[in-house]
This record gives structure tokens, sequence and C-alpha cells, in this order.
């Protein structure tokens, strides 16, 4: 069981990577192009793998935290692939990755 | 009987990969002939083992199993209270009641894929394997990061299959799903990387363990809870993180849609919520109220929302929210009661959204349409699908004495009992819109005045006629044996 008074240092890496995931879900939001949003995941991901490493580092089970983390890396690239073929199928229909252009399905 | 038992949990898991493997590594002609049969295998045989299983479950009175996959562990206790353990899987009741309802819905969809999609059948087999494994370990998980794996699995396997022709509308669906799903996953796994900090573990049984306590809340406890909600919320669809929902059903392949809305996205978001709810977080009273919150929120939109719809399947999608809504009601009320109201009421939706798929299947075949407003008069012409349309309805809207109104009864009784009355008049009272939108698809797809360019229409014949009949045999028998089953599960101690 770790302590919950974080020192400094703890807290500063907490803030950071709730900082980051908050930038990546602001550009997922707000960027109008796939690739761009694509990218958002991949920064939100980066800042959830931060804090899963952090937490390893606080309970001392760095050994098991890794195995997590070596775990979502590999889920990541397979939404990554997916997301990626998902928006090359796209732009061959389309002729543009502009996000506004998906509007068919409405209701 | 142990060991037999054994073999029979490994086989949800090892089954469907030996399908993958056997499929492909034969040549392209006879791999694609033998894709949907193999497929079929696979449906009844989790049916049957999962039948097998509860039967097991109710001789021993033992209540849950626990095994590991690919290696041994003796002492299972010690695991559970080693902080750091993972990947050892738990099957009790409610897995094995969601796990019987995933080879149904399977068998249906694969059913339905016959007639819609011959040159995709490998594909599309290939993919549903992946699906049914992805939903068969999130069925059986006993530990938050694995909860997150097999969520990945089973979203990744569905974006694909909702883009199963590369059709502008499938891509557009498929994209929206994945981008709601992957900001649902970063999330959720931002929560379990909290909790891990905070309490220093991520098996259910530890963290129950330390919210039982009593001991108060600290911060970080809570910006986890808030984040696993809202991730969750977002896999099931609940009404305000609802968008990507609607859109999804409606661009996929029939077969798809039938498996989207029976099983996957309940399997995703719903039984999350269950197990979570059941094994977690029954003591953390921000997690129960914050989804009741939007468990009512989402019966009253989904209700009315499906009333302003044209297209069959977004009606059905909408009426899906409505239906979430109440299994969510349950499961987060606080009494046991409630649980079983929504473990019967999660069998019972997938059993009556899967027939409303199908029918939308039929009609897409033979009127090629899926508008309502342009159909009219279709009962005399296809008689099949026009009573089992009317069977499912019912049952979704809880009318007696069909199996949805047992369990939309006792989730009511149950949400009253707890003290929340108000919630409890609010979910009688959207039964009725359920009702008004059925009974507008009703009048206007299968009775009103006969259309003159539907005279040659007939009815559907071979896998969409059998699962129809399936389905609807099922409802019926259910409805009529429901105290039996209650019976059972309360006598065995299994719920």
């Amino acid at each position: 069981m770790s302590s919950l008074n974080f020192d400094p240092l703890q807290l500063s890496i907490i803030v950071s990577a709730l900082l980051v995931l908050v930038t990546g879900i602001y550009c997922l939001i707000y960027s109008r192009n796939i690739i761009r949003m694509i990218i958002a995941i991949e920064v939100m991901m980066k800042a959830v793998t931060l804090l899963l490493a952090f937490s390893g580092w606080l309970m001392g089970r760095i050994d098991l935290v890794q195995s997590f983390i070596i775990t979502m890396i590999v889920i990541e690239v397979v939404v990554a692939v997916v997301a990626a073929g998902i928006a090359l199928s796209v732009y061959r229909h389309n002729d543009t990755l502009d996000i506004d252009q998906l509007d068919e399905l409405k209701g | 009987m142990d060991n037999l038992l054994l073999i029979i949990t490994g086989s949800w898991i090892a089954l469907p990969l030996l399908v993958i493997l056997i499929c492909n590594l034969l040549d392209k002609k006879t791999g694609k002939s033998w894709a949907l049969p193999a497929a079929i295998v696979v449906s009844i045989g989790q049916m049957i083992t999962t039948g097998l299983g509860l039967l097991q479950l109710g001789l021993t009175k033992s209540g849950f199993i626990n095994f590991t996959i690919f290696w041994n562990v003796n002492d299972f206790e010690e695991i559970a209270r080693s902080a750091w353990a993972s990947a050892f899987f738990s099957v009790d009741t409610l897995s094995l009641v969601v796990m019987f309802a995933i080879g149904m819905v399977s068998l249906i969809s694969v059913l339905t894929a016959k007639k819609m999609n011959p040159d995709k059948a490998l594909n599309f087999t290939n993919l549903l394997m992946v699906l049914i494994m992805g939903m068969n370990g999130l069925a059986m998980v006993a530990d938050l990061f694995s909860l997150y794996v097999f969520l990945e699995i089973t979203g990744v396997a569905s974006f694909i299959l909702i883009a199963l022709y590369k059709d502008k509308k499938g891509l557009e669906g498929s994209f929206k799903y994945l981008i709601m799903s992957a900001m649902a996953s970063a999330m959720i796994l931002a929560g379990i990387a909290i909790m891990n900090a905070v309490t220093g573990g991520v098996t259910f049984s530890h963290i129950s363990g330390l919210f039982a306590s009593g001991s108060s809340l600290h911060t970080f406890h809570a910006i986890s809870l808030v984040l696993l909600v809202a991730g969750i919320a977002i896999k099931a669809g609940l009404a305000p993180f609802h968008g990507w929902l609607p859109d999804a059903y409606e661009s996929a392949p029939a077969s798809v849609s039938v498996l989207l809305g029976g099983i996957v996205t309940k399997m995703a978001g719903v039984y999350a919520i269950l197990r979570l709810a059941q094994d977690v977080f029954i003591n953390a009273k921000g997690f129960n109220y914050s989804l009741l919150l939007l468990a009512t929120v989402s019966i009253v939109y989904g209700a009315v929302a499906a009333l302003k719809q044209k297209d069959f399947k977004r009606i059905l999608a909408y009426s899906s929210i409505s239906q979430i809504g109440y299994i969510v009601l349950g499961a987060v009320c606080g009494s046991p009661l409630g649980f079983i109201g929504a473990m019967l009421h999660f069998f019972n939706h997938a059993t009556f959204k899967s027939t409303l798929f199908v029918n939308s299947a039929a009609l897409e075949s033979q009127v090629k349409t899926r508008n309502i407003e342009e159909m009219g008069g279709l009962a005399k012409q296809m008689p099949l699908t026009g009573t089992s349309s009317v069977l499912a309805l019912l049952s979704t809207a809880g009318i007696p004495p069909l199996a949805g109104f047992w369990s939309k009864l006792l989730i009511i009784i149950a949400v009253w009992q707890t003290g929340h009355s108000l919630i409890a008049g609010i979910a009688v009272f959207a039964s009725v819109f359920t009702l008004a939108y059925f009974l507008m698809i009703q009048r206007k797809v299968f009775y009103g005045p006969a259309e003159e360019k539907f005279a040659g229409v007939r009815e559907v014949k071979g896998g969409l006629a059998v699962s129809q009949v399936m389905l609807s045999v099922i409802t019926v028998v259910m409805g009529i044996i429901f105290p039996l089953v209650l019976l059972f599960f309360q006598t065995r101690g299994m719920i």
C-alpha cells in the first residue's frame, strides 16, 4: 500500500501526465484532419503510459507494470494500424482527409 | 469432473483461435467454404458448454470457478490476495449467462451472414472468431487490466467488421466508433493507472476489499472513479455519450448489426458495468449514483429520440440506448434483486434485439429499403417476419407473459425498494414510449395500407427464417418458464 501523501516530484508527474491527456483530448476534439486525430489518440496513450509507469514506481512493482505497458503498446499499435487503414480507405473514397466530409450518417 | 470443467473453460478461448488457424492454413477456396460452418460449430459448441457449465455450478453450489489459461497455479486465494497478480480468470453465473447469449447471437449472425455476404465469408469468420474470443475473455476477467485488454480486442474486431465492405457509410460509422472508443480506452486506462497507484493493485478482490473497509475516499480515488465511469459509459453508449452508437449500427452490414446490437456493445460497456458494480465498487457510492443518473437519462432520451427516426436500424439503435439504461439501472441500484433483473434483462435484450435486427435484415433483402415511411402492409406477404417482430417488440416493451416483462419488473421493483421511487416512476413511464415507437413501426411497416409496388415481395427463406423462428421460440419459452429459471438459480445458490 503506497502512501497517499505525494511529494512535489510525484505530484508534478501526475499533473503533467493528466495535462498531456487533456492536450490529447483537446487535439482530438478540435482537429478536422483524420491523421491529426490518430496522432491525438497516440498522444493520449503516451500520457496513460506515463501514468502507468508512475503507478508502478509508486507501489514498488516496476516488473508488473512493465508487462502491462508492453501489452498496452501492442494493443495501441493494433488500434493505430486499423485507424490508419480506415483513413486510407476514406481518402480513396473522398480524395480528402477532412473529417467534415464524413457527414452521411445523421438523425 | 473438475478436469472436464477446466477443459470446457479453456475451450472458450482456444476453440475460436483453432478455427482461425484451420480456416487460414487451408487453401483459399476450401477455407472459404469451411469458414461459416466452422463458425456455426463454434457458436453451438459455446451454447452447449455454457449450459453444461451452468449445470455444474448448480450441482456443486459453489457459485464460481477460478482458473488459469496456459499455465497452472495451485493456490488461487493467495494470487487474489497478492496485489500484483494478474491474468487469471473467474467464471460465475453472470459470466455463464452472458456467454450463452454470446453463443446464441453469434449463431444468429452467422445464419444471417449466409445470405448477405458470400465473398466475405472468410474475413467475416476470422473477425467473428476474434470477437467471440474477446467477449469470452471479457466475461471471465478478474482484474482491471485484463478487462482493458479484452475490451480492446472486442473493439478492434468490431471496427473492422463495421467497415467490412469498405463502403462510404461503413467507413464513417467505423471511424466514429474508433475515435470514441480510443478516447474511452485512454480514460479507462488512466483510471486503472491511478487506481493502481493509490490502492496498490488491480485485481477486483483487492480493490473491493479497500472500498469495503470503509476508509474515506482520497481525491485520487475520486479522479480514478470519474475516469472509469466516463470511459465505460462511452463504451456502453449511455445517453450523453451515445453519439457514435446509432451511426455504427446503421452503417454496419446486416449480420454485423445483429452482432453489435445483440451483444458486442453490451459486452464492452454494460457487462463491464455489471461486473464492476457487483465485484468491485459495490460500496462506492459515487460510482453507483453517477451511473444511476446516466441510466435514467438514457432510458428517457433513447425512447424519445427513437420516435423521430425514419430508418429501421436507427430506431433499433435508439431503443438499445433506452434498454441499456434499464440494465444499468438494475445493476447499480444496490440490491441483489436488481442485479438479477439486470443479468436476465441482458439475456432477454440479446434475444429480442437480435430478432429485430434479423427482421431488419429480412426487410432489407426483400424490400430493398430500410426507410419505414416507404413500406406498408407487409404482414400479409411476410407473415413470419411480421409475427416475430410483434413478439420481440412486445417483449421489449415489457408486456406479460413475454420474457422482457419479468426482467423489467424485477429491475423496477428493485429500484423502488432501494428508495429511488422517482426513478422507478420514470422507468415505468418510459416503457409507454417504448410501446409507442414500436407500434409506430408496426403500423407503418407491417400493417396499414398495402403498397402496390410490394405485391411481388415474398417471405424470406433459409437462415433468416430459421433464426427468426428460433429467437421467437426462445422469447416465448423464456417468458413462460421464467419463474422456474429464477427458482433454479435461487435454490442452487447461484445468484
